[in-house]
């Protein structure tokens, strides 16, 4: 562990998780949210250099992706997802992409967190430690709401947990300002698999039009045990539950825009799919 | 003997790259003062009183009080303060200035200051203001009586939106005051109109401002008048302190307070008789922001340029330049001309649609020819290339086959479009104003070594002036261009041969260089040194520029653009992917090959984002929200992979080897070809740039109804 | 004394100011390496590009404290390199250098993109250079000395 002038270096979780807990530290993962604002004489706990958390595994049932890992690491990583991948590739530039990190993107609590809405379509997991305390949460529960986590005082996010089951099959589409560099205006992803003409899954999830990352399983759910034909039949109240349930926000773009462009992904991605 | 616009490593390469180049921000600042502005937050009050925090010793406030000359900037006009009086008259309107030797401080100090403001009415509108700071009409013909005659009349309102510059590096100064002499260098592109502003506000001799231009990092017309502003508060700054005074803008600053292009509204009216247009009636409105500033040669050019490349015979255009309380619009690559070109082009695509004609075709009918009247009944005097340059452009693009297939209905997610637009830029300064006004000198100095030195007070500003002036000196006296000096301008050591704008350096000053040169040659004496000092003239064949009833030639030559864009649209989303960009461009000779392509690629590619991802605009207290990098949209190098670039030449007898203006030329045609893809696709017509992806999404949506 | 610990440009550094000040005012203003500009401060340009540890970084999106131990080069160290002339040569005959402000942080991406993939395709380069801007080339002149760098620097990459 290395100290600086208004600064730690840990080089394992437990050290880290010591000063969160002993100091009055700020983590920092990639910086390059932190220090668009750049506050001044503040100290950080630079997360960056624990090799405990820059680790991407798999075992039967999760990809577990460290919350130190860059995009560029989950970029070129054989084992992340390639839904990740997608979501990844189009995020800022090269130089952010290099930086930023998963933890850091999650721990910004935002709804136009690229990687956070493939981690809200995937139904995933985030294990979360303090010096004295252990838990996994359900992503969606760790967003309360615009910008507000289930963070606990002293906790460190450690890594997310992929179920792998249903990532083979997947859509997903990024509007941005422009084709790099861009915040979000709406993002949109969804997963569907079927096994012998039943649906067994399907999930969808929506970014940057809601305070918190849109994922109404409960409506997805409307389709899991049908048939394609079935579903057909079913598709337009489906699609009637969204337009409902659903309640842009108004920012960059219009509440109009953001409804329109969500409606017409959520049917495109039915459609690619034979309903 | 090779040619001239073969290609050569440009001057300021090697500096550049290395990252061993100088711009302003990265000179020392040891000892040297940091000066930051408190702004107006009002759109428009007046002001009742300021309360400044007690100040640590060595921090000071610079205001109107410390105006030792006139508290006026001298831009045209001198109705802009150097530092507010007793009214803000728009959001950013600098107050006063904080100086310090800690930024950090300084900037603290500038939080911590509080005003009291009276909030006045804003007008924020140009629609709706009371306030023409210029008024132009242009009328030839008998416009009415077209009118009555007509078998259809044609009538659209055309709008146009905010454009910022964006160039890399934002705006900074340093003034140093020492032994009665201000010395100002700076980001700039007219060392000259910074020498004569400084004048007035510090009431300093000519001789006792010195104005250096460093290198600077991108210009495009932001850096034509809002440098003076600046350099006029830190000169002042400087001369109350009696230190250096260095004032730095960070991007936000830069973005919402500094010059724009205008915003403009305007009403295009035709009349047709027998499948021809007869008359034009044109209104157009720009919004020039709380100042004049600029506005009045901008709004000339927009008038005089309004109804395009076409003889329109009976033609009326007025235009006004309306103050808001918004920011003081300025220079931008084109400097009134892309509004009105979108315009008339546009205007020209919707009527041949009306008419049921292919558009090409009819613009062909109506296009000016050599000989031709221009709109102010100057002349065309040169010959006009557009016919074969629409041909390259239909053949670099493949135009025909595609208008044709995208022509056809299309019912898929991802539809197509295709569109082509016809310009001209009129290089130099409108009428007389080369004569008249700027009266350029330009000087070779031969030092006893032999060694040639250009004197000229134009600016390198990426556009590569540098090496094309020293190419025309190097080639005209047999010299290498790189052992020609071209040093970065101080008005200590080079004569005025006018500001870097208007397209006008290559062509104008490049011309001086080039006769100077001449008659340096002739004249060359070995082992002595030699200065050879050459006037601007102006060309013979001018029919002469009156701006009081806008008639003769407003400008010497025009360069001629044919742009094609091709655009797909995401039906779903309402996302524009542009599938290629396309143009043809004579700016007569290219002195060099690679620079001109580099310019209209470049040029291009800002025309794009002035067509639609560059959305700014200000909210209803005056504020402008796009204010970051990552608010105010421009291209990165993934969005327009294709842009094809192909020289015309025809040449000009009065410019250096025959070439003529370049820079703003590309700008000039994008929008209404970009525009008139994005109508194909849609199958709807559009009346407004930008065209962002919302109001893609809202044609779409509406299209179904 | 708590000091960061990192090389810049091949030669050991010791930093005495906070962990929290930005690398881009640190190079600029104690360092004096005034090739790394400053275009926006909000890792939306990539004027102020630089190599971390073989990556390429946004350096006014970093905090000293972040590289400690790390491995920091600027254009200035780049640019006495075999790699460099190859770029330099590249871009230089193109004319891909206009108001130059953007380019040390393109050539430092362009080393990145070439160490990554010495044969990259047009994609690749523009995706490469996709966090610089620049506002007066329109990008072309730049994507082609890249790839003329790619072929004229065959084996050094």
């Amino acid at each position: 562990m290395v100290k600086l002038n208004n600064g730690y270096v840990p080089e394992t979780i437990d050290e880290a998780l010591a000063i969160m807990r002993d100091e009055k530290v700020k983590p920092y993962s990639g910086g390059t949210d932190l220090m668009i604002e750049g506050e001044e004489g503040i100290s950080y706990l630079f997360l960056n250099k624990i090799p405990e958390l820059k680790v991407i595994t798999q075992d039967h049932d999760y990809i577990k992706i460290g919350a130190e890992c860059t995009f560029t690491d989950i970029e070129e990583s054989d084992v992340a997802p390639q839904i990740l991948k997608d979501a990844i590739s189009e995020l800022a530039g090269p130089a952010i992409r290099n930086f930023a990190t998963i933890g850091g993107n999650i721990g910004n609590g935002s709804a136009k967190a690229d990687s956070a809405l493939i981690l809200f379509v995937t139904d995933s997991l985030i294990r979360l430690r303090g010096a004295d305390s252990e838990r996994t949460i359900y992503i969606k529960d760790f967003y309360k709401q615009r910008k507000q986590l289930d963070l606990k005082e002293g906790e460190l996010i450690i890594e997310v947990l992929i179920p792998k089951r249903y990532l083979k099959n997947y859509y997903y589409k990024k509007i941005g300002t422009r084709k790099a560099l861009a915040i979000s205006r709406v993002s949109f992803a969804g997963l569907f698999h079927e096994e012998n003409g039943v649906i067994t899954h399907l999930a969808t999830a929506f970014g940057a039009v809601e305070p918190t990352i849109v994922r109404h399983s409960e409506i997805d759910g409307m389709f899991i045990g049908k048939t394609i034909s079935e579903a057909k039949s079913l598709k337009d109240n489906y699609v009637n539950a969204y337009d409902n349930a659903m309640n842009p926000s108004a920012g960059r773009v219009s509440k109009e825009y953001r409804k329109t462009v969500c409606i017409n992904l959520l049917k495109d991605f039915l459609g690619v799919n034979g309903i | 003997m090779e040619k001239i616009g073969k290609s050569v490593v440009k001057k300021d390469h090697a500096a550049k790259i290395s990252g061993v180049a100088k711009y302003i921000a990265d000179y020392p600042t040891d000892g040297i003062l940091h000066g930051k502005f408190l702004r107006s937050t009002i759109a428009h009050a007046n002001i009742k009183n300021i309360t400044v925090p007690e100040l640590p010793d060595g921090y000071m406030i610079v205001n109107k009080d410390d105006v030792l000359g006139e508290n006026k900037v001298h831009i045209v006009l001198e109705d802009m303060p150097v530092f507010a009086i007793d009214t803000v008259e728009y959001i950013g309107d600098p107050i006063l200035m904080v100086l310090g030797l800690d930024e950090n401080k300084v900037e603290d100090i500038v939080s911590k200051i509080v005003v009291d403001y009276e909030e006045l009415p804003a007008v924020l509108d140009m629609t709706k203001s009371e306030v023409a700071f210029f008024d132009y009409h242009l009328s030839k013909g008998d416009v009415d009586k077209s009118f009555e005659d007509a078998d259809r009349v044609y009538d659209e309102v055309i709008n146009t939106g905010y454009n910022e510059h964006i160039y890399l590096e934002t705006n900074g100064m340093i003034a140093d005051y020492h032994d009665g002499k201000v010395t100002v260098s700076g980001s700039m592109q007219c060392p000259y109109y910074i020498l004569k502003a400084v004048q007035l506000a510090t009431g300093l001799e000519k001789d006792k401002v010195q104005v250096k231009g460093e290198t600077t990092g991108g210009g495009f017309g932001g850096k034509e008048d809002y440098p003076s502003i600046l350099a006029c508060q830190v000169a002042v700054a400087s001369m109350k302190a009696k230190k250096p005074v260095r004032v730095i803008f960070d991007r936000r600053e830069d973005i919402t307070s500094t010059s724009k292009r205008h915003p403009s509204t305007a009403r295009y009216r035709a009349a047709i008789k027998d499948g021809k247009i007869t008359a034009m009636d044109i209104n157009i409105i720009y919004d020039a922001g709380a100042y004049s500033t600029l506005s009045a040669v901008v709004l000339q050019r927009g008038v005089i340029c309004a109804n395009g490349v076409y003889k329109i015979e009976n033609l009326r255009v007025h235009g006004k330049a309306n103050k808001t309380n918004t920011v003081p619009k300025g220079a931008f690559r084109g400097f009134g001309a892309p509004q009105v070109f979108f315009d008339v082009e546009l205007f020209m695509n919707h009527i041949a649609k009306g008419e049921e004609r292919n558009s090409i075709d009819f613009k062909k009918e109506h296009m000016v020819m050599q000989g031709d009247a221009t709109s102010t009944n100057g002349k065309f005097h040169f010959h006009v290339p557009l016919n074969e340059m629409i041909k390259e452009a239909e053949d670099l693009s493949n135009y025909k086959e595609k208008k044709e297939l995208y022509d056809k209905p299309q019912t898929g997610r991802f539809r197509r479009g295709i569109g082509m637009a016809l310009a001209f830029h009129g290089a130099g300064f409108t009428g007389s104003g080369e004569r008249d006004l700027i009266k350029a000198v330009l000087k070779l100095k031969k030092h006893q070594s032999g060694i040639v030195e250009i004197l000229s007070a134009n600016t390198e500003m990426g556009q590569g002036l540098h090496t094309t002036l020293s190419k025309i000196a190097g080639k005209e006296l047999g010299i290498p261009f790189d052992e020609i000096i071209l040093s970065n301008p101080d008005t200590d050591e080079v004569p005025d041969s006018g500001p870097t704008v208007a397209s006008r350096s290559l062509m104008i000053v490049g011309e001086l260089v080039r006769r100077a040169a001449a008659r340096l040659k002739d004249e060359w004496i070995d082992g002595e040194e030699q200065i050879i000092e050459e006037h601007y003239k102006h060309p013979d064949f001018l029919i002469p520029f009156s701006l009081d009833n806008f008639r003769g030639d407003a400008y010497p030559t025009y360069s001629w653009s044919v742009q094609v864009m091709e655009v797909e649209i995401d039906m779903l989303t309402g996302q524009h992917n542009v599938l290629g960009a396309y143009g043809s461009f004579d700016v007569g000779t290219p002195i060099d090959m690679n620079i001109v392509v580099g310019q209209m690629e470049g040029g291009m590619l800002q025309g794009i984002g002035y067509s639609s991802m560059e959305y700014m605009d200000h909210d209803n207290k005056g504020r402008i929200r796009n204010n970051s990098m990552s608010d105010y949209i421009i291209p990165t190098a993934m969005d327009i992979p294709v842009i094809k670039v192909q020289v015309h030449v025809a040449e000009y007898p009065e410019g250096p080897y025959g070439a003529k203006g370049a820079g703003e030329l590309p700008t000039v045609g994008v929008a209404a070809a970009y525009i008139e893809a994005v109508e194909q696709a849609l199958g709807k017509n559009i009346d407004h740039i930008p065209f962002t992806v919302e109001d893609t999404m809202k044609t779409i949506c509406s299209k179904e109804d | 004394m708590e000091y960061i610990e990192f090389k810049l440009n091949g030669d050991n550094m010791k930093y005495e100011g906070d962990a929290s000040d930005r690398l881009l005012d640190v190079l600029r203003d104690t360092y004096k390496l005034t090739g790394v500009k400053c275009g926006c401060k909000e890792g939306e340009c990539g004027a102020c590009s630089v190599i971390i540890d073989g990556r390429l970084a946004n350096s006014c999106m970093i905090a000293m404290g972040s590289i400690q131990g790390s491995d920091v080069m600027t254009i200035e160290g780049f640019s006495k390199t075999e790699r460099f002339k190859v770029i330099d040569k590249a871009y230089g005959d193109v004319s891909a250098v206009q108001c130059g402000y953007c380019i040390p942080g393109m050539v430092l991406a362009t080393e990145c993109i070439l160490g990554k993939n010495p044969h990259p395709t047009e994609t690749d380069i523009r995706r490469g250079i996709s966090g610089n801007l620049c506002r007066c080339t329109g990008y072309n002149s730049i994507v082609k000395a890249i790839g003329n760098a790619a072929k004229e620097g065959e084996g050094l990459w």
